[in-house]
């Protein structure tokens, strides 16, 4: 029956995750490949198209780190909610909410600086992400409600809201045909540190530096990685492993709920549906397959945002941008699949002698 | 009269929702009561959905659109079983990954499949236009309805009553006893991965061949993860996933009456409200039921066999 | 003559350096009860867990009814009728009774479950109907419960590792006969795993003993061996230190007035109006079978539990009120019951896991000093002599003598006033249970108050200066050490004080 046992290795290489990703992507990038061929296209002419538009030139090069801007900062926060070994599967409401959190506050108040008001829609925007994760956090750290349930259905909840607000109160009337709220105006708009790069993709490096220094330099983040190893030791060592708990999710959220707002001041510029399309999902797997390494996660962030700009430009070619999706997702399961091999060791079991 | 056709025709409309909501969300509480999370269901529908179209535009068979479109998902669920049973990796992960790539692999399939006829239709046991009683809602479903039905006496009495059932369950409760007992943890997990994986193909098949019907990218709006959020509502047990699954589905078919009924309601906000409830029960059983929501107490936790 | 029903012969394991069973020779001879006795450490969990499939051999071979088996594995071991109980008990929570002995692939009760549970019911003298839950069940019914599982999986080889460590003195008694009557009526072949010569010498009929891997002594007939035999088998030559008695005790260091404490989860009061003082330089033990309030006693006292009626006084000053931080300040520690779990995270590295109890020291605002964290760790494994491979690797991959030298050499190194110590030694070969008993003396000797949380009777008269028995969260009754006995303690345990 079970020929075969498995069990963790003692010490596992540091750099496996890396190398499990490289693996993943050339897994990937040979299933793209047979998807194309056929199709009837030459795979390598697409992907040298791709390369060529997603980081070809400082155009396109910026466009993929502005996409990949909200990615990596919703990824940051599900790391940092992780060393609590907790989940965050609604980083896709955050972000959502912290676009919604960031128009109430510029639609309700004027704010004369232009550059003091980004800096407090922004902090609006990371508040909302907050706000997204309250109840979540509080029914886990209160009563031990499921978190990865409780993120997971607030996606539905805040998504729904928004489609509401968007066909309601904040509809748009000169937009027609998608229910949108009213573009904000100009002077709010992040700007540009050179091309069509935002200073978003500045927040972010920021954050990565900072979230790194907060899980593994830090008095905090030593904190969390006791709570998260064991309550109970938390408990016995004089931390407040629930208060600990309930802080890094809505710092985390808050990170989910930041991205929403450089999304909306740098690429959107309005809250519509198509805030997030699904960058809380994504961000999760992104997360989870660098081992939850801000630097990883930094990384592999911006090679994913690199890939949708390349799939939406490849639709020219007719070629369709799920092309870019089946990529990612196969991507993810063969760096999910060759991480086993680094971490366990397998045995025939044997008893010949 | 007017009311009572319009009425009826609520419950019809409920009905038909609920029972592709229930269908999916049947076949994830089997995966789960085996210990296996499986976040791919919105994914595992599209699959179904496509392939079952795919076959039934090419082939106009219906049983073997149906047969295809329950299959290809349960393969496609194998790949879900495969990380996280047989190679351990996290099953959260594993669940979204799942999603992504069943949704633009099945937008991929489908491309030349938008906006196609279908040669044929999965009918109903009666077909009755406007029926003006319950008792007419209920002879008239769709064949779909009543295999929904026959699913949920067979999945309860499966569960609860043969060695098999029990068997599952015991592994999703706790899979190192459960070994201790001689069960085959891995090959239980993978099965019921697949099984559900089977459930959820049979609720795209019927979103493609009857509910809408026809074929276009994302037409699962979110319907797989209701029935992820059914499963939490249902405590885990099929009738009350049933009941849970009607008052979703009557949420739906509400939706786009709200305004002919004149209700000032809006109704994207009705549309939130099952979940909001979900979240309220969970909460509220986590309370007073001291964590004994119904939950399998081993689920999302892999398996390993001590050894050395 | 005895036939013999299994074999192992030859038998080799290594754990990476350490070797755990040297070309060991082991056999069971048809119904009966065997002991295999042996120091924790001394391989025998590897030996049962080989003749269970669960671990490979490296050499030898095993023979079940004279023939010999290729591969053996779990599943292919419980074909051969070989079962095992685990000292954690392997049965579903939420399921009854009769599913937890039912669900196996190999029962045999299928048709006549009821006529069969009855029978054993009345074997194992247990109330409870088969429809109960296992949850609803004491640790000595579910203990039975494993025992009679294994008898409706049709295992005629019954290995049971350390059944009594759960059970009260009458609990064990019980045992004993139940098995008796397995091995006589029912023709099952027992092994039983122990390190306890008591228990040896009452339940079983042969006897063999394993020393560091080694088997020292096959198959002895119990009535012809003495206590002693069985020691200088067991120990070898090395004798257990006898503990100087003539510390000199100071002043009231620890006091705990009138403590009353109610578990959340029940209206039953665990712990009743519990007063005790320990002074400077004395140990304090308390005896009691697990779950009679100890682990709550030693919570309250280090801070851990802050729900409670009463007081706790340190170097007279009321802390009642206080939590752990302020309690490490006035330089109390608490090596707590459940080593890894509490003591130490699991998952988290063996550097982190070191500054548990002084990392806020190594601050600097919200900067922790990693340099300074490692200079600690180097201190602790100096001065405690600890094994440790990697500081980043997981506390988990130590073993359980250096886990409990990491967790005691982080809570003693800073000369602490009071000690709670809970359960220090447990599962640790003997090596490493003299080295932390002289710790626990030394500071004795420092002049620390130490209360000793223990269920291991030899360890509690050995180390102790008083001993307190709690019963159902009450004092039962406090012995000086000069004129405890036993069996007047271990009566005082099971709740029947004269």
């Amino acid at each position: 029956m079970n020929k075969y046992l498995i069990s963790k290795k003692i010490v596992i290489n540091d750099l496996s995750t890396f190398y499990s990703f490289l693996i993943g992507l050339s897994i990937g990038i040979t299933i793209g490949s047979i998807i194309l061929l056929v199709q009837g296209q030459n795979p390598i002419e697409v992907f040298s198209l791709m390369l060529r538009l997603s980081v070809g030139s400082i155009k396109s090069l910026s466009s993929s780190l502005n996409k990949a801007t909200p990615l990596i900062l919703a990824g940051l926060g599900i790391s940092i909610i992780n060393s609590v070994k907790l989940w965050n599967i609604g980083a896709e409401g955050q972000i959502f909410m912290g676009g919604i959190a960031l128009n109430f506050i510029y639609i309700s108040y004027q704010i004369p600086n232009s550059k003091l008001s980004i800096i407090l829609l922004l902090l609006t925007a990371f508040v909302g992400g907050s706000i997204c994760i309250l109840l979540p956090a509080l029914a886990k750290v209160l009563f031990g409600v499921n978190e990865i349930i409780t993120t997971l259905l607030f996606n539905y909840i805040i998504i729904g809201f928004t489609v509401y607000l968007v066909n309601g109160p904040w509809k748009d009337p000169n937009s027609l045909n998608f229910p949108a709220a009213t573009y904000v105006g100009k002077e709010v708009y992040l700007p540009t540190v050179f091309g069509r790069l935002s200073y978003g993709f500045i927040i972010c490096i920021l954050c990565t530096a900072g979230v790194h220094y907060l899980k593994e330099k830090s008095v905090f983040g030593y904190e969390l990685r006791i709570s998260g190893g064991s309550a109970l030791t938390a408990i016995y060592a004089g931390i407040n492993a629930k208060q600990k708990a309930f802080i890094a999710l809505l710092i985390g959220g808050g990170l989910a709920g930041l991205a929403g707002g450089i999304e909306l001041l740098s690429q959107t510029h309005r809250v519509s549906t198509g805030l997030s399309q699904g960058f809380g999902y994504t961000a999760i797997i992104v997360a989870a397959i660098t081992g939850m390494r801000p630097l990883g996660i930094f990384l592999v962030g911006s090679l994913f945002g690199a890939l949708t700009i390349g799939g939406t430009v490849i639709q020219t070619m007719g070629v369709s941008s799920y092309i870019a999706d089946v990529i990612q997702a196969t991507t993810l399961f063969g760096a999910l699949i060759s991480q086993f091999f680094f971490t366990y060791k397998i045995k025939e079991v044997t008893n010949d002698v | 009269m007017m009311f009572d056709i319009q009425l009826m025709g609520l419950l019809n409309a409920t009905l038909q929702a609920g029972t592709l909501l229930f269908i999916a969300a049947l076949g994830e509480l089997i995966t789960e009561k085996s210990g296996i999370l499986n976040l791919g269901v919105e994914g595992m529908i599209s699959i179904g959905a496509v392939t079952g179209f795919m076959v039934a535009v090419n082939t106009g068979n219906l049983f073997l659109s149906v047969l295809i479109g329950v299959f290809s998902a349960s393969l496609f669920a194998s790949l879900h079983a495969f990380v996280t049973v047989i190679l351990k990796q996290d099953q959260t992960v594993s669940g979204l990954i799942l999603t992504i790539l069943g949704l633009s692999l099945s937008a991929l399939l489908g491309k030349k499949y938008v906006g196609k006829k279908l040669p044929v239709k999965i009918e109903s046991l009666i077909e009755i236009d406007e029926p003006s009683n319950i008792f007419e809602v209920l002879i008239s479903q769709n064949y779909i309805f009543y295999l929904g039905i026959f699913l949920m006496v067979a999945t309860a009495f499966v569960l609860k009553k043969t060695m098999f059932g029990r068997r599952l369950e015991a592994v999703g409760e706790d899979s190192r006893a459960a070994d201790s007992m001689g069960l085959n943890v891995n090959k239980t997990q993978f099965i019921a991965t697949c099984v559900g994986g089977g459930f959820s193909g049979l609720a795209g098949v019927y979103l493609t061949l009857s509910y809408v019907p026809y074929w276009t990218d994302n037409m699962t709006s979110g319907r797989g993860w209701i029935a992820l959020a059914l499963v939490i509502f249902g405590g885990w047990k099929p009738y009350r996933t049933a009941v849970g699954a009607l008052l979703f589905g009557f949420l739906e078919a509400l939706v786009p009456r709200l305004q002919t009924y004149g209700f000032e309601l809006s109704p994207y906000l009705v549309k939130i409200t099952p979940y909001a409830i979900t979240i309220i029960i969970l909460i509220v059983l986590t309370i007073y039921k001291g964590g004994r929501t119904g939950a399998p107490s081993n689920i999302g936790i892999p398996f390993f066999r001590e050894n050395r | 003559m005895n036939q013999i029903i299994l074999e192992a012969k030859n038998i080799s394991k290594s754990f990476g350096k350490t070797q755990a069973l040297k070309n060991v020779d082991f056999y069971l001879n048809k119904a009966q009860i065997h002991g295999l006795l042996g120091e924790n450490g001394a391989g025998k969990s590897s030996l049962m867990n080989i003749l269970s499939g669960i671990y490979q051999p490296e050499g030898g071979s095993i023979y079940i009814e004279g023939e010999k088996v290729k591969k053996l594995n779990p599943d292919l071991a419980a074909r051969f009728g070989i079962g095992m109980v685990h000292q954690e008990f392997r049965l579903i929570n939420n399921f009854s009774i009769k599913d937890n002995l039912t669900l196996s692939k190999s029962n045999i009760y299928k048709a006549n479950f009821e006529e069969a549970f009855e029978k054993y019911s009345e074997i194992f003298s247990l109330s409870a109907k088969s429809s109960i839950l296992i949850n609803e069940l004491s640790v000595g019914e579910k203990q039975k419960i494993e025992i009679i599982k294994l008898i409706f999986n049709d295992n005629n080889i019954m290995l049971l590792d350390e059944p009594t460590a759960v059970l009260t003195p009458q609990e064990t008694n019980q045992l004993k006969i139940s098995l008796k009557k397995l091995s006589s009526e029912d023709d099952k072949t027992i092994v039983l795993i122990t390190h306890k010569l008591k228990e040896i010498q009452e339940f079983t009929e042969s006897i063999f003993v394993l020393k560091d891997g080694v088997m020292v002594a096959k198959d002895l007939k119990t009535q012809n061996v003495t206590n002693n035999d069985l020691v200088t088998l067991m120990m070898g030559e090395i004798k257990i230190s006898k503990i100087r008695k003539d510390n000199l005790k100071g002043t009231n260091k620890l006091e705990v007035k009138n403590i009353f404490f109610e578990n959340s989860h029940s209206n039953v009061p665990t712990l009743e109006n519990i007063s005790l003082t320990v002074q400077s330089g004395e140990v304090l033990g308390i005896a009691g079978v697990s779950g009679n309030g100890q682990v709550e006693l030693a919570n309250i006292i280090s801070g851990i539990e802050r729900d409670y009626k009463g007081k706790v006084i340190v170097n007279g000053k009321n802390i009642s009120n206080q939590g752990v931080r302020a309690r490490k300040n006035l330089n109390l520690s608490y090596i707590p019951e459940n080593r890894l779990g509490v003591g130490l995270a699991p998952g988290v590295s063996i550097i982190d896991n070191s500054a548990v109890k002084d990392y806020f020291k190594s601050r600097l605002g919200p900067h922790l000093s990693r340099n300074k964290m490692l200079d600690y760790l180097d201190l602790l494994i100096k001065q405690f002599s600890i094994k440790a491979p990697d500081p980043k690797a997981e506390v988990s991959t130590l073993s359980g003598g250096n886990m409990q030298k990491l967790l005691m050499g982080r809570e003693l190194i800073s000369n602490p006033e009071v000690i709670i110590a809970a359960q220090p030694t447990r599962g640790l070969d003997i090596s490493a249970v003299e080295a932390l008993h002289e710790l626990i003396i030394k500071q004795r000797d420092n002049g620390a108050a130490v209360m000793l949380v223990s269920e291991d009777l030899d360890e509690l008269f050995k180390l102790s200066d008083r001993i307190i028995v709690l019963y159902e969260g009450q004092i039962v009754k406090e012995f000086q050490i000069d004129e405890a006995d036993i069996e007047s303690v271990g009566l005082a345990m099971a709740g029947s004080v004269e």
